[in-house]
C-alpha cells in the first residue's frame, strides 16, 4: 500500500503542474474549432465544432502576411545573429577580450525594460529612414539575440574545445583552421540550440514589433495582438490564429531538446 | 630530426606571475628526455613553449638550428600528445590520424597509406572507423600517439601521456614508448611528475622546480649523485632519507653525526669535508645503501636502530626504523623479501659509508665531495 502511494504521489504532483500548462492550450484549441458564443459558456459544452475559424483566418484577416512577416524576420535574425554570436562567444571564450566588463555590457541592454530601448530606436529608424520595415525589426530583433546567444554560446568554446584546437594546430592547422574544422563542428549542438532559440526569440517578441512595423510588416504576435478590437476580442479567429502561430515552434521543439541535451553534455567527453 | 635548444628562456604571464626562469637546456638529436617535477614547477609550460601554443617572454628557442620563438606552431613541424589526449570526438580514428596529413595537402593515397602502417604497428587497425567516445582509455592512448607518429615530425612532446592509465597498462605502454623511440630514433620530450617513468625512460632527466631547473642528467647520474635534498627527496621509491645532523671532530676523525648515530667518514671523504667540520649539514642516506650483515661492504658503519614497522612488498621489505635507537630520527630501510622484524625489537644494520651525501642544512645543496672509490 505505502509503495503503491509512494509510486502514485509523483505522478499525482507532475499530473497537477501538467495540467497547468496544458490545460489553457487545450481550451485555446477547443475554442478554435467552435464560435465566440460557445467559447464562453459556462458550465463549458463543445457545442458545434469546425474548422470555419481556421478558413476565417486567410480569409477576412491578413494572416498570411503576419506568417511570412514572422518567418522572414525570425529567419533573417538567426542567420544574422548566429555567426556574429558565434564569433563573439569565441573571443570570449579564447582571449577574454574586453574582460567581464565587455561580456556583461553585451548583455546589459538586456537588464533594461524592453520599452526603455523602444523608443531610441524608433527615433533612429525614423531618422534613417527605416520605419515600418523588415530591417528595422530584423535589426531590433539583433539586439535581443545578439546578447543572449553569444553567453548561451561562450560555455561551448570553453575548456576542452581549447585542448583540440591546440592539438589541431600542433597538427599544422592555422588558427582560423582550428575553429572552422575542430571548434566548429564540436560546439555544433551548440550551435544548432542556439539558433533554434534564436528563432523562437524574434519569432515571439512582440513589443518592438508592434512599435516599429508597418500594416504590411506585422508579425504574428503583433496581428494576433489586432484581433482585440475595441468592438471585443474576436476570441475564435484568435484561438485558430494562435494554435498555426505555435506550429512552427512545436515542430522545432524536439530538435531543440535532443541537441541542446547533446550540448550540455559535450564537456563530458575525455 | 632536429635538436631542441632553450637559451635562458622564460615565461612570464602577463598577471606578473613568472612560471619558467631562465631555462637554458640543450636537447640533443634523437635523444629521449624527461621533464620531472612536482605540478606546476614549470615543466608544462616548457613543453608548450616548444610546441609554440605558449609565447616565449624572453631568452630564445631554437629547433634544428632555426630560432623559433615567433613560429605559428603549425610551421615547427612537431608532435605533441596530451594527458587527455585531445582526440577530435566528430571524427572517426582515421579522421584523426589524417587530419594532419590532409592539412599538409599529402595525397588521398599516401595518407590512406600512412593511416594503415602506423595502424598496424600500434595495433589498432580495426578502430579506425570508430568515434573517440566509442574507446577505451588505453584505445585513446594508442590513437594519440598514432596521430602523432603518423606526420613523421622531427619531435614528439609528451605531455603527461600516461598519468591518465591505469597501473598495468602504464608500465606496458612505458615499454612501447621506449620500444618505439628505439626504433624510430626521433627526440622526445616527455613531460611527467612520475619518477618511476623518468628512471626508467629517459636517457636524461631534467628535473624541475619551482620555474627553474635544478639538475639535469642521465638517470643514474641523477640518482648517485643529487645536486640538492630536493633531487634527493624526489627520485627513487622509497627516496633518500635526508636527516638532520652536523659534522663534528672525534677521537676517530671526521663524523657526521645524526642523533647518537654516528657515521665516521673514511680517510679519502675526511679531506674534502673537515673545511665544513662542525657545521650543520643534512645527512643524505639511501634507503638501499643499509645492509643487514657487513658482508662484502668495503667501508662500513654499525648502527643501531630499533624498528618502527615494516612495509611488505613482496620482492621486498622496507623496514621503517629510528635511526641510533628509540627516539632517533626515522628512516626507512630497504631489506630483502624474507626479513622480519617486530615493532620496538633493536637491530644493527651497516651502512655503505661510500654513499653517504652531505648537504648543507641552510641552502639545501650537495657539499662537494672527492669522487671516491
Amino acid at each position: 500500500m505505502k509503495r503503491l502511494a509512494r509510486s502514485i504521489a509523483p505522478h499525482l504532483v507532475l499530473v497537477v503542474f501538467s495540467a497547468i500548462i496544458v490545460l489553457p492550450l487545450l481550451w485555446v484549441v477547443r475554442v478554435s474549432l467552435t464560435d465566440k458564443l460557445t467559447a464562453y459558456k459556462i458550465p463549458p459544452e463543445i457545442g458545434s465544432i469546425g474548422s470555419m475559424n481556421y478558413s476565417a483566418i486567410f480569409t477576412s484577416y491578413p494572416f498570411t502576411t503576419w506568417f511570412f512577416n514572422s518567418l522572414i524576420v525570425a529567419l533573417i535574425t538567426t542567420m544574422i545573429a548566429l555567426p556574429l554570436a558565434t564569433a563573439l562567444a569565441y573571443v570570449f571564450a579564447r582571449w577574454n577580450t574586453g574582460g567581464v566588463a565587455l561580456r556583461l555590457g553585451v548583455l546589459a541592454s538586456q537588464m533594461l525594460p524592453p520599452i526603455i530601448l523602444v523608443l531610441p530606436l524608433f527615433a533612429m529608424f525614423l531618422m534613417a529612414g527605416l520605419m515600418q520595415s523588415r530591417i528595422s525589426l530584423i535589426i531590433a530583433h539583433l539586439t535581443i539575440c545578439l546578447p543572449f546567444l553569444s553567453w548561451m554560446l561562450v560555455s561551448f568554446f570553453e575548456g576542452d574545445v581549447a585542448r583540440l584546437e591546440e592539438a589541431a594546430r600542433v597538427d599544422g592547422a592555422t588558427r582560423w583552421q582550428a575553429f572552422i574544422k575542430i571548434a566548429v563542428p564540436v560546439a555544433a549542438p551548440g550551435l544548432l540550440a542556439a539558433g533554434l532559440l534564436g528563432f523562437i526569440l524574434s519569432w515571439n517578441e512582440f513589443l518592438f514589433a508592434l512599435v516599429l512595423s508597418g500594416p504590411d510588416t506585422q508579425t504574428l504576435p503583433v496581428g494576433l495582438a489586432g484581433l482585440e478590437t475595441h468592438a471585443g476580442v474576436e476570441i475564435a479567429p484568435l484561438a485558430a490564429a494562435t494554435v498555426v502561430s505555435l506550429l512552427p515552434v512545436f515542430l522545432l521543439l524536439p530538435f531543440l531538446r535532443k541537441h541542446l541535451i547533446k550540448g550540455l553534455s559535450l564537456g563530458a567527453l575525455k | 630530426m632536429a635538436d631542441i635548444v632553450l637559451d635562458r628562456v622564460s615565461k612570464i604571464y602577463p598577471n606578473g606571475v613568472p612560471a619558467v626562469r631562465e631555462v637554458s637546456l640543450d636537447i640533443k638529436d634523437g635523444e629521449f628526455m624527461i621533464f620531472l617535477g612536482p605540478s606546476g614547477c614549470g615543466k608544462s609550460t616548457t613543453l608548450r613553449m616548444i610546441a609554440g601554443l605558449e609565447s616565449i617572454s624572453a631568452g630564445q628557442l631554437s629547433i634544428g638550428g632555426e630560432r623559433m620563438n615567433d613560429v605559428d606552431p603549425a610551421d615547427r613541424n612537431i608532435a605533441i600528445v596530451f594527458q587527455n589526449y585531445a582526440l577530435y570526438p566528430h571524427m572517426s580514428v582515421a579522421g584523426n590520424l589524417g587530419f594532419g596529413l590532409q592539412l599538409r595537402h599529402v595525397p588521398k593515397a599516401e595518407i590512406d597509406r600512412r593511416i594503415k602502417d602506423i595502424a598496424t604497428m600500434l595495433g589498432i587497425t580495426e578502430l579506425l572507423s570508430r568515434k573517440p567516445a566509442q574507446l577505451s582509455g588505453g584505445q585513446r592512448q594508442r590513437v594519440a600517439l598514432g596521430r602523432a607518429l603518423v606526420r613523421d615530425p622531427k619531435a614528439f612532446l609528451l605531455d603527461e601521456p600516461l598519468s591518465n592509465l591505469d597501473a598495468k597498462l602504464r608500465a606496458s605502454m612505458r615499454t612501447e614508448l621506449i620500444k618505439l623511440h628505439q626504433k624510430l630514433g626521433t627526440t622526445i620530450v616527455h613531460v611527467t611528475h612520475d619518477q618511476v617513468e623518468a628512471m626508467t625512460m629517459g636517457q636524461r632527466i631534467c628535473i624541475m622546480k619551482d620555474g627553474e631547473i635544478v639538475q639535469v642528467g642521465a638517470p643514474m647520474e641523477v640518482y648517485r649523485n643529487p645536486a640538492n635534498t630536493f633531487v634527493a627527496g624526489f627520485l627513487a621509491s622509497p627516496p633518500m632519507n635526508l636527516v638532520s645532523g652536523r659534522l663534528e671532530h672525534d677521537q676517530a676523525g671526521l663524523a657526521a653525526v645524526a642523533g647518537t648515530a654516528r657515521f665516521v667518514l673514511p680517510p679519502a671523504l675526511r679531506d674534502g669535508y673537515a673545511a665544513q667540520s662542525g657545521n650543520a649539514v643534512t645527512l643524505g642516506l639511501r634507503p638501499e645503501d643499509f645492509h643487514l650483515s657487513r658482508g662484502n661492504v668495503k667501508l662500513s658503519q654499525a648502527v643501531p636502530v630499533a624498528t618502527v614497522a615494516t612495509e611488505v612488498l613482496g620482492p621486498e621489505v622496507i623496514l621503517v626504523c629510528e635511526l641510533g635507537g628509540n627516539g632517533g630520527p626515522e628512516v626507512m630501510v630497504r631489506c630483502p623479501r624474507d626479513f622480519s622484524a617486530s615493532p620496538g625489537q633493536p637491530l644493527t644494520l651497516h651502512y655503505d659509508l661510500s654513499q653517504i651525501h652531505l648537504f648543507d642544512k641552510t641552502t639545501g645543496k650537495v657539499l662537494s665531495r672527492p669522487s671516491l672509490i
